[in-house]
C-alpha cells in the first residue's frame, strides 16, 4: 500500500486522536470518578497532578506497547503483534484498566477495519473475536498508524494526548473545573511529551513499569462501588 | 585506586542484574568486599513436604552465608503441624553489591509459613546495588504463607527483584511485601531518599503459561512518590499477590472491602489479577504496625478460605 501524502497523514492523525472518536473513550474516567468522589481531586491543581499521573503511568507502559506493536507492523511480524498484546494484557494489573483496554480495543478494530480493509487490523480483529489474543487498545494504535503510514512519533503523541484528554473531559462532568481549566491542563502536560518519548521509545517489553498505588486503590474503590456515571 | 581483584566467589546460582536499565548507573565494583564475595551472596532452598505420616516438613534446606535459616518450628496454634520458617541475615542490611536467591518450593498437599526475623534494611550504597532472585514453587494443592516483615531502603539505595510465582492452578500462595518510605524516624527523617527501588513479580502455572507480570520502578529523583496517584501523602505501602483457583478468589474477593479512612490515613484496595490467576491486594498507610495489621487480616481470610482457619493473632514482640 502506497503511503498517502502529509497532508492526508495529518488528517489521519487528527482522526484517529479526536475524542470524538469512537472508540468508547468518553465512557470511562480511569479512576477520577472516585478521586473526586473522595475529595482528592477537587480543582484545577489536584486535578492536573492525577492527570499527569495518568499520562506517566500509561507512557511507561501501554505507551512501550504501543511503540512495540507499530515496529512489529512495519516489520511485517503478526507473531511479535499478538506477543506484545499478551504481555500488556498480563501487566495490566486491575480488572478496570484490562476491561477498558479490550473494549476500546475491539472497537478501533471494528472501525479501523473499514477504514483499512484486507490489512492485518482483519486478521487482528478476529484474533480478538476467536479470543486468541486479548485486543488491548495500545496494540491497536500501534496497528492503525502503521497501517496509516503515520510515524511513531505521532503515535506517542496521539497516545498521550488520548490519555489526558479522557481523563479531563471526564473531569468536566465530575469535577468543578472550567472547560478553560482543563484546556490550560491539556496545554501544559503536552510540554511533556518530548522528554517522555526520549524516554520511553528505547525501553524494551519487559522495561515497563507503573507504580501508581493510589490510583490502583481508587481503581478498586470504583471496581467495588457503586458509582456508576462511567463504566468499570 | 584499583578494584579488587575477584579471588573467590560464592558457590551459588549468579545473580546479575547488570542489563537492567533502572541499574545501568549503579554497576560500579565495591572499593570493600567485591561483587559475588562469599560472605555477600546468600543464597536458600527450601522444599517443604509431607512425610509419610502426613506431617507437613521442610525436608530440604540449603543455606549460604549471609542468610539463615535454622529449622522449622510449628508455633501456629491454628495450624499447628505447619512449618514456620523464620529467614536471617548474619550480615544485618543487605548492602553494596550484595547478591540473594532464594528458592522455596512446596510439594504436593504439603503447606508452610515463612517469614524474616526482622525488617530487611537495605543500606546506603555508593557503587553497586542489592539485587535478589526468588522462585516459589508450589505443586498440586500446595498452601504457602510468604508474609515477611517491612523492607526499609535508606538514603541513596538501589536495590532490585524478581520474584518469579510457579503454581500449580489447586495450589495457594500469599506473596506479600511491604515497603517502608526510609527510616522514617532517623535524624530529621528519612523518606524516599533512596535511588531506585525495581521489584517485579511474575505469576506462571508449570507448563510455563505466563499469567501475570507486576513490576514497578521507583525513582525518587525521576518521579516524585508524593504526587497525587503514586504514593501521595502516604508513607507505607503494602502489596499482596494471592494466587489461588478462581473460585476461591471471587470468595475472598467478595469478603474484602475497598475502602479509604480519612481518620486513620488508610486505603486498601483489592483486585483481580488477569488470567484468572488470583488476587492482588494493596496498602497504603502511615506507620508499618496498621499496614502489617491489615496483610495480616486479609491473609487470615485467605487461609480461612483455603484451610478453614484463621491466622492467629501476631505475637506481641513482632
Amino acid at each position: 500500500m502506497s503511503l498517502p501524502n502529509d497532508m492526508i497523514r495529518l488528517m489521519r492523525l487528527i482522526e484517529f486522536s479526536d475524542s470524538a472518536f469512537p472508540v468508547g473513550t468518553f465512557s470511562f474516567s480511569n479512576s477520577l470518578e472516585t478521586a473526586s468522589f473522595e475529595g482528592i481531586v477537587y480543582d484545577k491543581n489536584t486535578l492536573h497532578e492525577f492527570t499527569q499521573a495518568q499520562a506517566l503511568q500509561a507512557a511507561f507502559s501501554d505507551g512501550v506497547a504501543a511503540l512495540h506493536a507499530f515496529r512489529a507492523v512495519q516489520n511485517n511480524d503478526y507473531t511479535a503483534v499478538t506477543h506484545i498484546d499478551r504481555f500488556l494484557f498480563n501487566f495490566k494489573m486491575n480488572t478496570e484498566a484490562r476491561l477498558m483496554n479490550c473494549r476500546m480495543g475491539k472497537k478501533l478494530g471494528e472501525l479501523t477495519v473499514r477504514l483499512f480493509p484486507g490489512t492485518i487490523i482483519d486478521k487482528w480483529l478476529n484474533d480478538i473475536k476467536s479470543q486468541v489474543t486479548p485486543g488491548m487498545y495500545p496494540i491497536g494504535q500501534g496497528l492503525v498508524f502503521a497501517i496509516a503510514g503515520i510515524g511513531e512519533k505521532e503515535l506517542f503523541c496521539s497516545h498521550q494526548y488520548g490519555v489526558v484528554n479522557m481523563v479531563v473531559s471526564a473531569a468536566l462532568r465530575c469535577v468543578k473545573v472550567s472547560h478553560y481549566d482543563t484546556q490550560e491542563i491539556l496545554f501544559s502536560l503536552s510540554d511533556e511529551v518530548e522528554r517522555l518519548y526520549q524516554e520511553v521509545s528505547s525501553l524494551s517489553l519487559e522495561d515497563m513499569n507503573a507504580f501508581y498505588p493510589q490510583l490502583d486503590i481508587l481503581a478498586s474503590l470504583h471496581e467495588k462501588g457503586n458509582m456508576r456515571m462511567f463504566m468499570n | 585506586m584499583e578494584p579488587l581483584k575477584k579471588e573467590i566467589t560464592a558457590a551459588c546460582p549468579e545473580v546479575d542484574f547488570s542489563k537492567a536499565r533502572e541499574m545501568a548507573s549503579y554497576l560500579t565494583e565495591p572499593r570493600a568486599m567485591y561483587v559475588g564475595a562469599p560472605g555477600k551472596h546468600g543464597y536458600l532452598r527450601m522444599v517443604f513436604e509431607l512425610d509419610k505420616d502426613k506431617k507437613s516438613i521442610l525436608r530440604d534446606l540449603d543455606r549460604r552465608v549471609p542468610i539463615i535459616v535454622q529449622q522449622a518450628l510449628y508455633f501456629d496454634e491454628e495450624m499447628p503441624g505447619m512449618p514456620c520458617v523464620y529467614i536471617l541475615s548474619s550480615g544485618g542490611p543487605n548492602i553494596d553489591g550484595d547478591r540473594y536467591q532464594q528458592d522455596i518450593k512446596v510439594c504436593k498437599d504439603a503447606y508452610a509459613f515463612v517469614s524474616t526475623g526482622a525488617a530487611t534494611k537495605l543500606a546506603e550504597m555508593k557503587y553497586n546495588y542489592s539485587g535478589m532472585i526468588q522462585h516459589l514453587t508450589l505443586e498440586e494443592n500446595a498452601y504457602l504463607e510468604f508474609l515477611p516483615e517491612p523492607i526499609i531502603p535508606c538514603k541513596h539505595t538501589r536495590f532490585i527483584s524478581d520474584t518469579t510465582l510457579n503454581v500449580h492452578p489447586t495450589a495457594t500462595v500469599v506473596y506479600a511485601e511491604i515497603y517502608m518510605p526510609g527510616r522514617k524516624y532517623y535524624r530529621n527523617g528519612e523518606l524516599f531518599e533512596y535511588d531506585v527501588l525495581s521489584v517485579c513479580s511474575h505469576g506462571q502455572r508449570p507448563d510455563g503459561t505466563q499469567l501475570f507480570r507486576e513490576k514497578f520502578v521507583i525513582c525518587p529523583d525521576k518521579i516524585n512518590p508524593r504526587m497525587l496517584g503514586v504514593m501521595a501523602s502516604f508513607d507505607v505501602f503494602a502489596n499482596v499477590i494471592v494466587m489461588t483457583p478462581a473460585d476461591k478468589a471471587k470468595i475472598i474477593y467478595d469478603k474484602t472491602p475497598a475502602y479509604l479512612d480519612k481518620k486513620k490515613k488508610i486505603a486498601t484496595g483489592i483486585t483481580y489479577l488477569p488470567n484468572n490467576a488470583g488476587l492482588l491486594f494493596k496498602v497504603l498507610g502511615m506507620e508499618p504496625g496498621p499496614v502489617k495489621k491489615i496483610v495480616r487480616q486479609f491473609c487470615s481470610s485467605v487461609r480461612q478460605e483455603i484451610k478453614g482457619v484463621p491466622i492467629p493473632e501476631e505475637f506481641p514482640w513482632r
